[in-house]
């Protein structure tokens, strides 16, 4: 039991990482490289927040709206100019991204490693089936759990949501019917943002904060975004769910083959459902 | 027949005096004594460079910046912690005439940097890069560690075991070549004192997650967990073992566990945590405490392992060269093989000409909480092995 709920706390973590990539995949057709730059930039807001106040719930409620203000300026300025253009433009442009991102982190908190303390109120393990789960992981599948919900609830049943799915399947149609799509387009690569700073700000207590600290989760991101199926929400809970579970058994039984079964579950999906578990013609949440 | 040989001994005169012209030409020419600096300045390692450039800086200045009497130069060049821009780079700087190669920080890329310095015959010193592979007997001719090995870090490890009387280890070891080697090193000595291995699990190389391993590691009944991991990995195991407390009723170890900078990164988790260490500033004795005066004077911190041990190895290299008074690359390396440095910083260092590993005492350390002008979190010298401890003859 105890390794279900240790594989719930790595599927929501992974999730929270890589919901803002599909999100802005799914509704605006761009492969994010800067994903994995953003959730850096995440934590090192997190980590000043935390720093200035004192208070981890400060940073995961600040951090989040500076990168996601970042994200729209960055919409505005760049991104928009190469929509209509070929992917390539859209990869080299978020390519170029991570290093104006990376260097100027260096630049402004140099090339020391941070650290973001657990928050008081959850630095205490708790005894659940046998196991000392930390009371940190129970509130990350609680965080991560809500936040999936919020996002399907957005997407898939409010009136914004049918405006980001319009503006994102014909946006010619949706003009005429007095959409602003540019603005819903800055608005959806600054939730993408968002989503990838929130995932750096909770993830800050349980790793060190450093520059590469973006490459090593944007593959993660990848693999669940074409595991579940490029751009779809309910894809990456699933994929998020089966990968996180794998590796929790995987870790239990067999630690040197997690990586091996990771990969095949890619390679599975890529085989056998080229668009991922979860695609279906239209759908975007 | 005749002109055959002639002509053959001809143009081997002919080709051996060009291959040699390089380094006469710089014997003769030199109007100042180059150093080719290949360290990480970006990438993983990017910190440890940084770094290891003041300490190198001020092992030059403390000599007013002169080597046989011309003025030191250093061409910095950051190898991004990868092996092959670390050769690209070297290779230039060495057709500029570059004396001297220093570095690199991973063992991957100073691995990489030996094979040119054997190629082009030039002098390499190494001071952090931690391989076995890299002094090896009868290996690379021209290139010498100043630094700790892996082997010496793991023998003290199995010496801390002892000490501490632990029976039942439980291992964590990052997935790569080197933490195997000293694992399986670590597991023979462990067997030899009596004491189980009663678990180890490979993690990969960044991982971000070890909670599955340390739930396997509480609900065992190991009371030492061993670490075999350095850097992200290390730090991130700490930080996650202190959020279920596994720290309290079992001693965490490792070979390269915890410096000031990780027990830094990893916060109050550390407390407790028993590493290797490489260098370190509260070391007392006359020429560490006038390094780090100097190093605090011009940089208003306190030097880490990296500063240190790259101040160390290369003040011992300069002293050498000048000692010989000659621009004879031979003359400098035979001189290193065979040198003795008494007042390095971590007391007594003898060059082993045999593998060009230099033979020192082993620094053993627990994180504690700093005092007065300390850091937060600081090692604290808990042992000193002596060399013979920790290596064997050659």
């Amino acid at each position: 039991m105890s390794t279900i709920i240790i594989g719930l706390s790595l599927s929501f973590l992974l999730f929270l990482l890589s919901a803002g990539l599909t999100l802005i995949f799914g509704m605006l057709g761009v492969i994010n490289f800067a994903h994995g730059a953003l959730y850096m930039l995440g934590a090192y807001v997190s980590f000043q927040v935390v720093q200035t106040t004192g208070s981890f719930w400060m940073g995961l409620l600040i951090a989040p709206l500076i990168v996601a203000a970042f994200g729209a300026l960055i919409e505005m300025a760049a991104l928009k100019r190469v929509y209509s253009r070929d992917h390539i433009f859209q990869l080299l442009l978020t390519f170029g991204l991570i290093l104006v991102i990376d260097d100027a982190t260096k630049l402004i908190w140099g090339l020391d490693y941070k650290q973001v303390p657990t928050p008081a109120l959850l630095t205490a393990p708790i005894k659940l089936f046998g196991s000392h789960i930390p009371a940190y992981r129970l509130f990350v599948i609680a965080f991560g759990a809500a936040v999936s919900l919020a996002l399907f609830l957005i997407l898939d049943r409010s009136k914004w949501g049918m405006i980001i799915r319009a503006a994102s399947s014909d946006p010619d149609m949706a003009r005429t019917l007095g959409i602003d799509v540019n603005r819903v387009r800055t608005g959806v690569f600054a939730l993408g943002s968002l989503l990838a700073a929130l995932g750096g700000a909770i993830t800050a207590p349980l790793v060190p904060i450093e520059l590469g600290m973006g490459f090593s989760v944007i593959i993660d991101c990848f693999v669940v975004v074409i595991i579940g199926g490029l751009g779809n929400i309910r894809g990456a809970i699933f994929a998020s769910l089966l990968l996180g579970m794998t590796r929790a058994i995987g870790y239990t039984y067999a630690t040197e083959w997690v990586e091996l079964m990771t990969f095949v579950l890619l390679i599975g999906t890529l085989m056998f459902r080229p668009a991922g578990l979860f695609s279906t013609k239209g759908r975007a949440a | 027949m005749k002109r055959r040989k002639f002509l053959y001994n001809a143009g081997a005169t002919a080709m051996v005096s060009t291959l040699s012209a390089p380094k006469i030409l710089r014997a003769q020419s030199a109007e100042e004594f180059h150093i080719a600096a290949i360290l990480s300045f970006s990438g993983p390692y990017g910190l440890i460079g940084n770094d290891m450039r003041k300490g190198a800086e001020l092992a030059v200045a403390e000599r007013g910046g002169m080597v046989l009497g011309k003025p030191v130069r250093f061409s910095w060049e950051d190898d991004e912690t990868k092996p092959q821009p670390a050769v690209q780079k070297a290779t230039r700087l060495l057709s500029e005439g570059a004396h001297m190669m220093f570095g690199a920080v991973s063992s991957a890329s100073t691995l990489a940097l030996q094979s040119l310095s054997t190629q082009r015959k030039v002098p390499h010193l190494i001071t952090i890069s931690a391989d076995d592979a890299i002094t090896k007997r009868d290996g690379p001719p021209y290139s010498f560690r100043t630094s700790n090995t892996l082997g010496m870090e793991v023998k003290m490890t199995m010496e801390f075991v002892k000490k501490r009387g632990l029976k039942k280890i439980y291992a964590v070891t990052a997935d790569y070549q080197a933490t195997r080697s000293a694992l399986e090193e670590f597991s023979a000595m462990a067997k030899e004192a009596g004491v189980e291995i009663v678990g180890n699990d490979y993690a990969p190389l960044g991982n971000r997650d070890f909670s599955v391993i340390i739930d396997k590691m509480a609900k065992s009944d190991a009371d030492g967990i061993v670490v075999v991991a350095t850097g992200n990995d290390g730090i991130t195991f700490v930080k996650q073992a202190g959020q279920v407390e596994l720290g309290k009723d079992r001693v965490i170890f490792g070979p390269v566990l915890q410096d000031d900078i990780f027990a830094a990164a990893t916060g109050p988790a550390a407390l407790g945590v028993n590493s290797g260490v490489r260098y370190h500033y509260s070391l007392d004795n006359p020429t560490n405490n006038a390094f780090v005066k100097g190093y605090q004077d011009t940089h208003d911190a306190l030097p880490s392992a990296f500063a240190g041990e790259a101040y160390d190895g290369l003040r011992w290299w300069l002293d050498v060269v000048d000692k010989t008074g000659s621009w004879d690359v031979d003359a400098w390396t035979e001189a290193f093989a065979n040198s003795v440095y008494e007042d390095s910083v971590e007391g007594r260092k003898e060059m082993r000409a045999c593998d060009h590993q230099a033979s020192q005492v082993g620094l053993w350390g627990e994180v504690v909480k700093g005092e007065a002008s300390m850091p937060e979190l600081t090692m604290k010298i808990t042992d000193i092995f002596p060399a013979d401890r920790l290596f064997s003859s050659c």
